[in-house]
């Protein structure tokens, strides 16, 4: 018996490091690697997801071989027909193809790419998919935008916005600090992997209080002090009325006054038309002498595309000052009537934040002293994306700025950049911008240089400047658009079409996307689909070749760790870890890296491909160690070379460890100091400030982009051009939804519950939907086996456990088991997970149903970033 | 004299059932049988509501129920507490499993890899015996801690001599307030639950 030290990186909340055993060449047994427990902010351990990893490599219905469709027809209920091909045969096919598509253009008639390509989410594919970005980057231009759940579905109004303000992408309580934490749907339990359990555990057992604020009582609720039954999309309200109570009914020296002044832009005079008063000189914002004041100076006002607005002597009013009035009819009574919790609930968690917030007191981290707040807000999904999102990540953001919560010590910290650069290294994407704030990539509105021609089919460079233009702003824009625009593209956008090539990997969009019988329909339409297979599931379903790689346990590639990256993977170290064939694949399942290089040289493009690997597409630059160009390398070669060059970085150039000494340890890595997880001191010593609260940016990029919408005819996105607001009022978020529905032909008494979705830890990204060992161990958490619904609401409606329901919409409807709860709203139902499977092996057989084929995929719901929400109003009666 | 135990602690345990799943995989049980679980419970009505989860399995109880039922003599309790089923004396009569209030005894299939026999858990015994053997401290190091334990991603989940004053364990149950399941059964569980600090 021996054991093998790898990695498991199925979710986000990844990478766990673990040993598989090995006994005569089978792999039997996961195991923490427990080597780790010092690296790994988890102790090491591995959730339990991982242990599903030797049943996925023995699952019976793996794909072993190459098979090719034979049944041209595609179509839900139309049997593709697979039958097994030789590896020679898929790749000469795969290869005729590209071969075609270059000689008649990398981008098409619209100025699309012909190929495209997606994966699933979070980027968490590229852990298992070796060198296959070294092929795409040698290709060209690729179209990465066909959304599969990102984008649309993920915390997309954090990513944006939280990147704009703290380098946020993804945000977290700074766990091993935070005392009071109000979570607004987040589902950390569920969601943060092994670390966040880990941490909030301790912080639980150190006397954290966090206050869940959701409508079902999620794991995360379970394991909190208190459970705040909100009425659902209603958080912005919610947080608000925080708001209020702090800028109308706290005394004002509660805040941290000193941070607010000298650390955000909250003295910057705003003048008449909204726009900052600069002084004519220099163009700089004009820095009123205190926090809440009026002062009139000799200055200018300018407005979008550069607009001279105002000059002269002008009268400005502080930012901060502008708020206050702002938030002033956002009391807790008002917020009552619309979230459903009572006023002097709301007003005391508001003043148990304040309290906990410790302004004035500072800390010592490695030597420096830092400003020390623990209190913080965080967001789940639906929460952080579609209408209402922008709202309550302002409201969060805000909440800690006006304690000085903000990237310091206890409070939030922005943990992964991926629209600023370098990715990895999170303090070095600060850079100054204009106004004396951090720079952001916005993709240009100005009438120079704003773009009427997408370089991709879901337009995000010409819709959502936000979302910048680097290798995930493609996965990152309005990704349903690539699927609603096929059949009616809207005025002023190239006609949407079908890509010639689709590759697959690790993605089910079938499944995970919104509308999803609408996906099917289209996905029926596309004329060459190359999946990556593991079994059968319901999106290669619609392929044309099914290509077994190399499975998770089977193949190579070594990857980065530690450091900062997701919500609750911020490190004390830094390093890489392998991940090695603890046996050998199965069938003829091959090697990611080799299938890239076979695809490399059959299509011409060797030495690009090598050259890319040479430049660090395989995270890691080879410099010294770069490979010939000239030749294909086996796998061993290409991962031996990387494994050198991550040697030789994270020793300082002391080492270069090869492939054999990373298989016999697993992992290395160097200490990752603490202070760089907190971005306030970098801001500091740069002399930049937080934007926040006044968003003088946003108004004038949605006013900009506005404009430029309409001098091409575009007048379809005006809804969504409101959200550029410099002060966000309340909406009426909800009642996008219940609109939603009576445009679908419902009448709201008819449809009385709001159906949502929450995460299940032990399906999380849906990789291992298919392993009868998670589905037994899951079902012991309530909801994996039906709809939950209040208890007393079903007594009501003389439902009984177990019964068979009917949940729908106008348009379409799916049948659950009823599992019922005290733990929910009445007015609520909730579908854990995202199930619905009818193709893939095992979880076809579940009965359980998914909300995704009930929310209809519309531009309506669709916000200013391009995202949407899990939720739908729903009917609910007894199955026939 | 040794008394292993396991502390669950009620705080930390976020019900993941990553416990479960390492148990199923280290004891290679058949489909549907888990020495280890954790219950999902709420307790309360909306909006009053309590939702805890609670790890559960045998209890290796000081008197086990189990073992007085026991026809064979399969069942019986070692010096040091761990309750053990000698598979070869098992007739697989099930009245263990009818008599055990923990309902931590599984009757298994005649194709199972143990077959016709009740099982349940064994506090990892086997890795403890040969853990201690090689001078391990079973409930610190991982080779001598019983695979659910090692696996908590919460540290919700202890091991260790409640015998020995000095142990992990006797300090969690010194610095906590905790309960035993079923305690008025006078069964003496030895599976203990933290649930807040000591006074």
């Amino acid at each position: 018996m021996k054991k093998v030290a790898t990695y498991c990186y199925q979710c986000v909340a990844g990478p766990d490091l673990l040993t598989v055993k090995v006994a005569d060449g089978v792999a039997t047994e996961v195991e923490p690697n427990f080597s780790a427990a010092d690296v790994h902010p988890g102790g090491g351990k591995v959730c339990v997801k991982a242990y599903g990893l030797v049943q996925k490599t023995y699952h019976p219905d793996r794909v072993l071989r190459p098979m090719k469709r034979t049944n041209p027809k595609k179509g839900h209920g139309e049997d593709p027909r697979f039958v097994p091909i030789s590896w020679d045969e898929a790749l000469d096919t795969v290869a005729a193809k590209l071969a075609d598509v270059r000689a008649r253009g990398l981008v098409d008639e619209s100025g699309y790419p012909r190929v495209a390509a997606s994966f699933g989410g979070g980027g968490t594919p590229q852990s298992y998919m070796g060198s296959f970005p070294a092929f795409l980057s040698a290709w060209g231009p690729v179209d990465m935008g066909f959304g599969s759940g990102q984008g649309v579905k993920c915390y997309h109004s954090e990513h944006l916005y939280g990147e704009l303000w703290h380098r946020g992408f993804t945000v977290s309580p700074d766990t091993p600090l935070t005392n009071y934490l109000i979570s607004c749907g987040a589902n950390v339990e569920a969601s943060g992997g092994v670390a966040g359990v880990w941490r909030h555990a301790n912080a639980r057992e150190r006397g954290m209080k966090r206050v869940q604020v959701e409508p079902h009582l999620s794991v995360t609720g379970a394991c909190s002090a208190e459970w705040v039954p909100i009425k659902p999309k209603t958080d912005a309200a919610f947080l608000y009325a925080l708001l209020h109570v702090m800028l109308h009914e706290a005394p004002r020296e509660k805040l941290d006054l000193e941070f607010l002044y000298r650390h955000t832009s909250s003295p910057y005079l705003v003048g008449a038309n909204g726009f900052y008063l600069r002084e004519p000189a220099t163009g700089q914002p004009i820095v009123a002498a205190a926090l809440e004041a009026k002062e009139t100076h000799v200055s200018l006002e300018t407005g979008a595309d550069g607009e001279l607005l105002a000059e002269g002597s002008l009268e400005g009013e502080t930012a901060f000052a502008k708020l206050v009035a702002h938030m002033k009819p956002y009391s807790p009574e008002w917020a009552e009537r619309i979230c459903d919790v009572p006023a002097a609930r709301v007003r005391r968690i508001a003043n148990e934040y304040l309290d906990a917030a410790c302004v004035g007191q500072t800390i010592e981290i490695e030597g420096k002293t830092l400003p020390y707040r623990p209190v913080a807000v965080s967001l789940g999904k639906t929460v952080t994306n579609g209408w209402g999102g922008y709202e309550c990540c302002w409201a969060r953001t805000l909440l800690a700025a006006l304690v000085g919560a903000l990237e310091t010590p206890g409070g939030i910290l922005g943990t992964t950049v991926r629209l600023n650069s370098p990715l990895s290294q999170r303090q070095r994407s600060v850079r100054s911008g204009p106004d004396g704030l951090m720079g952001h990539p916005f993709n240009p509105t100005d009438k120079a240089h704003w773009s009427a021609q997408p370089n991709i089919r879901n337009a995000y460079r010409s819709m959502v400047p936000l979302v910048g233009d680097n290798a995930w702003s493609q996965a990152l824009g309005p990704t349903h658009f690539s699927w609603m625009f096929l059949d009616q593209t809207p005025p002023g956008l190239p006609r949407v079409t079908l890509p010639d090539v689709w590759f697959l990997y690790r993605t089910n969009p079938a499944i995970s996307f919104w509308d999803t019988q609408a996906i099917e329909e289209r996905m029926a339409r596309f004329p060459f689909v190359v999946a990556f297979a593991f079994t059968r599931d319901e999106t290669n379903h619609f392929a044309d070749l099914l290509l077994p790689d190399a499975t998770d346990l089977e193949s190579l590639q070594l990857i980065r760790i530690g450091g900062s990256k997701f919500i609750e993977q911020f490190w004390d170290r830094e390093g890489f870890a392998l991940r090695q064939p603890a046996i050998a694949p199965r069938g003829e399942a091959r090697d990611f890296t080799d299938i890239a290089t076979a695809l490399a040289q059959r299509t011409g493009l060797l030495e690009p491909y090598n050259a890319a690997i040479n430049r660090g597409t395989l995270g890691v630059r080879l410099g010294d160690f770069a490979l010939d160009t000239a030749r294909a390398h086996p796998a061993e070669e290409i991962w031996d070379a990387a494994c050198k060059a991550a040697s030789f970085e994270l020793s300082e150039g002391k080492e270069a460890n090869g492939l054999a000494w990373w298989k016999e340890h697993g992992l290395a890595t160097r200490p990752f100091p603490r202070t760089a997880w907190y971005l306030f001191p970098t801001l500091a010593v740069k002399g930049l400030r937080f934007e926040m609260p006044y968003q003088e940016r946003l108004l004038r990029v949605g006013t900009e982009l506005g404009r430029r919408l309409h001098e091409h005819g575009m007048t379809w996105w005006d809804k969504q051009l409101a959200e550029y607001q410099a002060l966000p009022a309340y909406k009426d978020f909800p009642g996008e939804w219940e609109q939603a529905l009576v445009a679908m032909g419902g009448a709201l008494q008819d449809y009385p519950f709001w159906l949502l979705t929450s995460r299940s830890m032990q399906y999380a990204w849906g990789g291992n939907v298919g392993m009868q060992f998670i589905k037994e161990v899951a079902d012991n958490v309530a909801g994996h086996s039906g709809v939950i619904l209040n208890a007393g609401r079903a007594k009501e409606l003389r439902i009984e456990e177990g019964d068979w329901l009917e949940i729908a919409t106008p348009k379409r409807s799916v049948r659950a088991r009823a599992v019922l709860r005290q733990g929910i709203r009445p007015d609520t139902l909730l579908l854990l997970g995202q199930f619905g499977h009818w193709e893939t092996p095992v979880a076809k057989d579940f009965g359980m149903p998914s909300m995704n084929s009930l929310v209809p995929m519309s531009l309506e719901l669709t916000d200013a970033t391009g995202s949407a929400a899990d939720i739908a109003r729903v009917s609910l009666r007894k199955a026939a | 004299m040794t008394t292993w135990a396991m502390v669950a602690d009620l705080r930390r345990c976020v019900g993941c059932q990553t416990c479960t799943a390492a148990c199923k995989q280290t004891n290679d049980t058949p489909v549907g049988v888990q020495w280890r679980r954790v219950l999902d419970m709420e307790v309360g009505e909306y909006p009053d509501v309590r939702r805890a989860f609670v790890p559960v399995g045998c209890m290796h109880c000081d008197d086990p129920p189990c073992m007085h039922v026991c026809p064979s003599t399969a069942t019986r309790k070692r010096a040091d507490g761990i309750v053990t089923i000698d598979y070869d004396l098992c007739i697989g009569c099930a009245y263990c499993a009818v008599a055990c209030p923990y309902q931590a005894r599984y009757k298994s299939s005649e194709d199972a890899k143990r077959p016709d026999v009740a099982t349940k858990c064994t506090f990892c015994v086997e890795r403890i015996d040969a853990g201690l053997a090689k001078g391990l401290t079973a409930g610190v190091d991982p080779e001598a801690t019983p695979a659910c334990v090692n696996s908590c991603i919460a540290q919700a989940l202890h091991f260790g001599d409640v015998a020995d004053t000095t142990s992990n364990v006797s300090a969690l149950l010194a610095e906590n307030q905790h309960f035993r399941m079923h305690e008025e059964l006078g069964t003496g569980p030895r599976f203990y639950y933290l649930w807040d600090k000591a006074p």
